[in-house]
């Protein structure tokens, strides 16, 4: 049963480089699963962690942020402070005791076309391990 | 060690007159405090210039109809104070507005904090049904003795943050003798200065007693048994559903907690409002659901908002209309927040939010 | 005045689910707006349902009024008309509230069917809550005994709580009926054309039912009028106000609750109630003392300038207020006197304009000085 579900991941990449990341893997033509539904943001710091609950909410079996190095960030230091937010959140995922497997945040340049498709590979095999989100069902959200 | 002024009376008598003191040496403009409303036992905040009108005022009294930080919030927030004003407040209450502070939400220009050891203040629901007064001596007695005080909101029970930070005055309460005497601890210069020239015996003393130490560890057991109370929340969505399931939407919670300054709340914006396509796409996955929407992505939310300043303050619990425990869960899962941080809120107005500032080598154990 | 009936099986409610999952067979709507279960099994929530199963926990006249049914169909039309026909089945007042937020462009009806019921009343919140299950056993009682006080005094002095006072597209009719059956009168040709697909067109007389709910909301206005003139004596003027409400802690529970209170942002929170530190430290000088926040009374006085004209007296603010402030009951007496300064009903009928949104030349003069 597991085995054929297909998991959905919403990512949220930043303009300069993760979003310019999966850009490569696609005209380099690497192999990676269709999972994951791309949102274009201009930083990784524009995501409000309240996105990636009602993401999470609405149904997707993960969300990934992904955003530039530390230090490469265009606008100096957003991802920092996107990664301060993400401890945040993962902490209040864990104390709730909610999947904070089904979060993730990664850092991918817009030159590591192979690490976008790693990601998205690895990821979507841990997610197919968990099974669907069971928000996905749930009535009284 | 420090300074103290002693004053032979009763605590409640000694802050009056302290009160007093200030308004009439000048010192201060005006003083912010718990006062009767009326005659049937409501009680609420004022704003007293004049010290006749100090006969009206309960300092001390264990209730919070509002967070004083959210009050002093909304007196500064348009401007400082031009002249100075002292306030009474709790403990949390002044952690509340240093955190208001922070957030560009009011000024600490020209206030004067008077606080104290704080045993705890009575849920609401006892103010509104007239049972305070009952509970009065009960009160008391717990305080002169160092206990928890009995049915006090379940935050105070298990506040480990008794002891006020930023006051410039403190009146020791816990486990001191307050019908005979009233310690006021000057714990700051501005604190020193204010009462000069007010009449008491000026003598050393130790805020941190025996008492309140063993008052620390009793509220410390009791947090143990609050939290992991399984009854209080269940693991998962699942457990969140059945916690916040019988929640209305009025947004009570957020409305009268200090931390949630924002005048409309993005939860109540045109954001979170869904178009009818919305409702058509989530049938189709779902079969049915929950109107008005959100109502778990609000709690969430929230506390990702605020929960690494919740100071907890019970007001939230105290307001909601289907006894949901908020406080509890807000102060459990913000104090995980706040221990990632190694933050406490309303410690010190110099130390930033956590979510304001960054390291550039940390938490790399949250990316993957 | 015709209608059909049901035979009750199992229960009323189980009667009515049986029908809206009919109607859901049979197409004539898309989703029914319901109450159902929540899953800890202690509360109610206004749930879209597309699939029938979901019925199975629904209820259609749940022991207390969570939110307000009209609130929680504006939260789905707001932004537009909803492309699924709904039935959406509600409470008298939640329904004349629907109504009222049509008026005011916060309910789109179209596509919608309101669906009303006999209304017996609902329980206190916080009684509800102290128990439960005990709560549920109150209820069979108060379904059975139309007046039992242990509903919100708000619902004890409600006169538009059963027969055809207002205007749905379908009424179910529940009071005084016979053990064994239950009445669906259609008021509009919706409902009309609902009864005839599903094979129960509206054939029976309903003379008596009619009869029987009309003398009872005749003791409900002798009862309105009673309990609000007592209350009154307490209640009102500058003195009196300021005690019911000197408890108030300006939560704006029972604004943010209130089904006509529908700006977003309320007045009483916004920018303009925010004054400067020396403003508040000169409003306290006048007196010596300034209750701090201050303009608690302003809030309410003006939340009624603002609504009271459209409040259909549901009692959800007074279930919300956790001071137990009789909120409800005071927003009544004011609404039925400004109500009546414009003879209007409000939610009465969809065709009658908000009375503030219209004028004549010629009228009022008696409110001129000279
Ligand atoms: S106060 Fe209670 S009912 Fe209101 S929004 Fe908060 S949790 Fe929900
Ligand atoms: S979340 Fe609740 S307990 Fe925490 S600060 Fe806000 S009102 Fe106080
Ligand atoms: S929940 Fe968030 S948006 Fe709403 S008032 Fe609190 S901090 Fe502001
Ligand atoms: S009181 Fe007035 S401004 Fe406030 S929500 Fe109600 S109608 Fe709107
Ligand atoms: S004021 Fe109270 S009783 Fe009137 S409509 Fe609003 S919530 Fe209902
Ligand atoms: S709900 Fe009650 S306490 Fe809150 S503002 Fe309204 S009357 Fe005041
Ligand atoms: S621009 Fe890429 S993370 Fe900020």
């Amino acid at each position: 049963m597991k085995d054929d579900f297909e998991p959905t991941i919403i990512g949220f990449l930043c303009r300069w480089c993760s979003y310019a990341g999966a850009d490569l893997a696609g005209t380099s033509r690497l192999q990676y699963p269709p999972s994951m539904l791309p949102i274009r943001v201009m930083c990784s710091s524009r995501v409000d962690p309240v996105f990636i609950i009602t993401a999470f909410l609405r149904g997707a079996d993960a969300v990934l942020v992904a955003g530039c190095h530390p230090g490469d960030c265009h606008y100096i230091e957003g991802n920092y402070y996107t990664r301060r937010r993400f401890a945040c959140l993962r902490k209040i995922f864990e104390t709730l005791g909610m999947e904070s497997d089904r979060i993730r945040l990664s850092w991918i340049s817009a030159s590591e076309g192979p690490r976008f498709a790693q990601v998205v590979t690895d990821y979507t095999d841990k997610i197919k391990k968990l099974g669907p989100n069971p928000a996905k069902k749930e009535i009284f959200l | 060690m420090s300074k103290v002024l002693r004053i032979s009376k009763g605590a409640e008598q000694g802050v009056q007159e302290l009160l007093k003191f200030l308004l009439e040496s000048g010192k201060v403009k005006g003083v912010l405090t718990l006062t009767k409303i009326n005659n049937n036992g409501a009680v609420d905040y004022s704003l007293i210039t004049n010290s006749e009108m100090l006969k009206d005022a309960l300092p001390l009294f264990p209730l919070m109809p509002a967070n004083a930080g959210k009050l002093l919030s909304r007196f500064t927030l348009k401007s400082a104070l031009a002249e100075p004003i002292a306030v009474v407040v709790k403990p949390c209450e002044l952690r509340a507005f240093i955190e208001l502070v922070k957030r560009e939400q009011g000024s600490l220009e020209n206030f004067l904090f008077i606080s104290s050891t704080c045993d705890g203040v009575y849920p609401l629901e006892i103010s509104s049904n007239g049972e305070v007064a009952k509970k009065l001596s009960k009160y008391w007695d717990a305080v002169k003795k160092g206990d928890i005080a009995p049915d006090i909101r379940p935050t105070c029970s298990c506040c480990k943050y008794f002891l006020p930070y930023n006051a410039d005055i403190t009146i020791a309460l816990i486990g001191e003798n307050i019908d005979k005497e009233c310690k006021i601890f000057l714990t700051t210069e501005k604190g020193k200065k204010s009462v000069e020239g007010m009449k008491g015996q000026l003598v050393e003393g130790e805020l941190k007693t025996q008492e309140v130490k063993n008052l620390l560890n009793k509220r410390e057991e009791n947090k143990k048994k609050l939290f992991d109370n399984p009854a209080l929340m269940q693991d998962g969505l699942s457990g969140l559903i059945e916690t916040f399931g019988r929640c209305i939407g009025c947004h009570g919670c957020s409305r009268v907690c200090p931390i949630c300054y924002c005048t409309l709340c993005t939860f109540d914006s045109k954001d979170y409002e869904n178009e009818p396509s919305t409702y058509e796409t989530e049938l189709k996955k779902r079969g049915g659901m929950r109107v008005p929407p959100n109502t778990i992505l609000y709690h969430i939310g929230r506390l990702t908002h605020i929960g690494i300043s919740c100071v907890g303050c019970g007001m939230c619990t105290d307001v909601c209309p289907v006894d949901i425990p908020l406080s509890t869960i807000f102060l459990k899962v913000g104090g995980e927040v706040q221990q990632t941080f190694n933050y406490i809120p309303g410690k010190s107005v110099e130390e930033k939010v956590p979510l304001t500032i960054f390291e550039k080598e940390e938490l790399t154990e949250v990316e993957d | 005045m015709k209608g059909a009936i049901l035979k009750i099986e199992n229960s009323i409610e189980k009667t009515i689910i049986e029908f809206l999952k009919k109607g859901l067979d049979k197409k004539l709507f898309d989703v029914v707006l319901i109450p159902v279960k929540v899953p800890a099994g202690d509360s109610y929530a206004w749930v879209l349902v597309q699939d029938k199963a979901l019925l199975e926990d629904a209820n259609p006249l749940p022991p207390v009024m969570l939110v307000q049914g009209a609130k929680a169909l504006s939260s789905i039309t707001r932004r537009g008309k909803s492309n699924k026909k709904i039935a959406a089945i509600m409470r008298p007042c939640e329904i004349r509230a629907s109504i009222e937020l049509s008026k005011l462009q916060q309910i789109d009806l179209e596509n919608i069917c309101l669906i009303s019921i006999d209304c017996p009343g609902a329980l206190p919140l916080k009684d509800y809550l102290e128990d439960t299950k005990k709560g549920i056993d109150t209820f069979k009682k108060v379904i059975k005994e139309w007046g039992n006080e242990s509903v919100r005094p708000i619902c004890q002095m409600c006169d538009k709580s059963v027969g055809l006072s207002i205007q749905s597209d379908l009424h179910i009719g529940i009071f005084g009926a016979k053990n064994n059956e239950i009445y669906l009168i259609p008021s509009s040709q919706k409902g009309k054309s609902i009864l005839e697909e599903i094979g129960i067109p509206a054939e029976e007389s309903m003379d008596n039912w009619e009869k029987k709910t009309k003398e009872f909301v005749e003791t409900r206005k002798k009862n309105r009028k009673k309990i609000q003139s007592t209350l009154s004596e307490k209640v009102m003027g500058l003195d009196n106000l300021l005690e019911t409400f000197s408890n108030c802690i300006n939560c704006h529970n029972c604004q943010s609750v209130c089904p006509i209170c529908y700006c977003r942002q309320c007045y009483f929170e916004s920018e303009k109630m925010k004054l400067s530190s020396d403003d508040y430290l000169i409003r306290a000088e006048s007196k010596g003392i300034l209750r701090f926040l201050p303009d608690t009374l302003l809030f309410h006085l003006g939340r009624m300038t603002h609504m009271s004209l459209s409040c259909v007296g549901c009692g959800a603010c007074e279930d919300a207020c956790p001071m137990s402030i009789k909120v409800a009951q005071i927003f009544s007496i004011v609404g039925d006197r400004s109500q009546k300064v414009f003879n209007y009903i409000p939610g009465k009928s969809i065709e009658e304009s908000l009375p503030l949104k219209v004028y004549e030349e010629d009228e009022f003069h008696d409110v001129e000085k000279p």
